[in-house]
């Protein structure tokens, strides 16, 4: 196929990487784009969603609101929002044109597996546990800091790691707003018919959702305590024995 | 089958998937019609008519359906998104495109000389149908007579710039700096950035790729962010929306007018379907076609409606 090969010209072409409309360029501006929209969600909306689970109280009405953002395509939002007086179509710092609609569009986005997965971490800790850990004569945020978050940690990494990854491919739509990121090319590619530099980028986009699943399962995997603990065992197993 | 690759397809959220499917339902609805309809040597039977789906061209196919049925065939028009798509099966099994000349002559200079070959359209429709000739042979495709009406990139500006700046055609606005809001392939082209840059001396400033026509483009001059914007020369919308078409006084544009363009074999098996679509081409104006793109747009009345009525004031329906 004449296509693939092109592909893989325009991949292995120094000259396609640099300058400032590079995909190096794109790149880390669609990550920054995608770090920014988590990171908003996630200060703004995990703490409520930890809380709420911890209460064990208002989650439904949590995760379906929240479940808005699944509802809601993301470049409808996106459109409705740049048509308005505000966020509208300002440059927005490094975000680029209508930035600060493309970041509120993502943030929402991000939204459900976030809350839901923080919800049901918490809210799931066995009540025995809990009960312990009452039972300890820990106050409520004792509770919830010593004894529910650790163990709910693994659960809500998932969550930021499925948003996390599924941001970074929906950030491609900054592009349809003339804003920045790999989505240019990928816009750019297909109205040129040059179809080999539409399908690079989206390589290139696949590849990196694909690393930054990787980094957030090794993330995951590192603050699972069961898995710490048995680790630890392990290692005392080896040297007991040793003797 | 059929189905069960329309809701593959459906399932994935992939523009080239989603042209890939609607390539094949234009492809394999058709493979019947072309076996059926090769005996019969002139004079009636099924004809296949694809295009693009744009408001104009929907129009317009609507024309070349009334115009042939009128002349005794039965015809089947099937619009889709891109020229790309109703290529894959044209002329294998689509019989008739409404196409433009500059349109369909750089899709086949570009199918057969490569994604960077010089452009052949000049800014003469029918010398540049003639000298691509050896195209459209290669592709077994036949261009009837291009019409009077063109529909070729053109250039606005808010009426607020053109009265303040005094500007009416895009001469006027050399040596000026400007934001230019347009498709996102138009940077380096000659008849968008460059042909702007080289043989107008306008200073670009940047390039916004919001889209050709677009309300996003619309939106951006109106506020102020861009003060140049790409549309078509038939753009019926501009007037309502306080916008004023440039006079492209150096013809950067290359001939895009409207053109039949026809199956070759299909062609020479029935030889009647030319004058009804030649009549009709010379009925069109780009003025008209301007009304006609405003009526759908602005009027909101069906593209139908508003084919059938052209027909029935020309007498050709």
């Amino acid at each position: 196929m004449r296509i693939f090969n092109q592909t893989w010209d325009y991949l292995t072409t120094a000259s396609n990487w640099q300058g400032s409309d590079g995909i190096w360029t794109l790149l880390v501006q669609q990550l920054l784009l995608s770090v920014t929209a988590l990171t908003v969600t996630m200060v703004l909306a995990l703490p409520v969603a930890l809380w709420l689970g911890h209460l064990g109280r208002g989650g439904f009405l949590a995760i379906n609101i929240s479940n808005i953002g699944r509802a809601v395509p993301t470049f409808a939002l996106l459109a409705i929002l740049v048509t308005l007086d505000r966020p509208g179509v300002a440059t927005f710092g490094p975000y680029g044109r209508a930035g600060l609609a493309t970041l509120i569009a993502l943030s929402l986005f991000a939204l459900p597996p976030i809350v839901t997965n923080g919800y049901v971490a918490v809210d799931e800790v066995p009540a025995a546990v809990k009960e312990s850990a009452r039972g300890m004569g820990m106050t409520g945020w004792q509770q919830f800091s010593r004894v529910e978050l650790p163990l709910a940690l693994p659960l809500v990494v998932s969550g930021l790691r499925l948003a996390l990854v599924q941001v970074w491919a929906t950030a491609t739509i900054a592009a349809l707003v003339a804003g920045p990121g790999l989505g240019t090319l990928i816009t750019e590619g297909f109205y040129r018919t040059d179809y080999a530099k539409g399908i690079a980028a989206a390589i290139v986009v696949a590849v990196v959702a694909f690393l930054l699943e990787l980094i957030g399962a090794a993330v995951e995997r590192a603050t699972d305590p069961t898995r710490r603990s048995v680790t630890r065992k392990g290692v005392l197993d080896v040297t007991t024995g040793g003797r | 089958m059929n189905t069960r690759f329309l809701a593959g397809a459906a399932a994935a959220v992939s523009a080239v998937l989603l042209a890939g499917c609607a390539g094949n339902s234009v492809g394999s609805s058709n493979a019947a019609d072309s076996g059926s309809s090769a005996p019969a040597a002139s004079g009636g039977g099924t004809v296949t008519i694809s295009g693009q789906n744009f408001t104009e061209a929907e129009i317009v196919a609507d024309m070349y359906a009334g115009v042939l049925k009128k002349a005794g065939y039965d015809p089947q028009v099937k619009l889709v998104g891109t020229r790309d798509i109703y290529m894959k099966v044209f002329p294998k099994s689509v019989d008739v495109v409404p196409e433009y000349v500059g349109g369909i002559l750089e899709f086949l200079n570009g199918t057969y000389n490569g994604a960077n070959a010089n452009p052949v359209t000049l800014s003469d429709a029918s010398q540049s149908i003639t000298d691509a000739q050896p195209l459209l042979k290669k592709a077994g495709i036949t261009l009837l007579d291009p019409s009077p009406a063109t529909d070729s990139n053109a250039f606005f500006v808010s009426k607020k710039y053109a009265d303040a700046n005094n500007v009416s055609t895009l001469s006027d606005l050399k040596g000026k700096s400007v934001v230019l809001a347009a498709a996102p392939d138009c940077k380096g082209r000659l008849d968008c950035e460059r042909g702007l840059t080289d043989k107008y001396g306008i200073k670009i400033t940047k390039i916004l790729p919001l889209g050709y026509a677009s309300q996003q483009t619309y939106d951006s001059v109106l506020h102020g962010e861009s003060q140049l914007g790409e549309t078509s020369t038939t753009d019926g919308t501009l007037e309502s929306q306080g916008l004023v078409l440039l006079t492209d006084d150096k013809q950067i544009q290359p001939a895009e007018n409207l053109v039949p363009a026809v199956s070759s074999s299909f062609l020479a098996d029935h030889p009647d379907v030319a004058a009804p679509l030649n009549a009709l081409m010379a009925a069109l104006t780009t003025e008209k076609l301007t009304q006609l793109n405003a009526q759908v747009a602005v009027d909101r009345q069906k593209p139908e409606d508003v084919a059938a009525q052209f027909l029935s004031d020309n007498g050709l329906g």
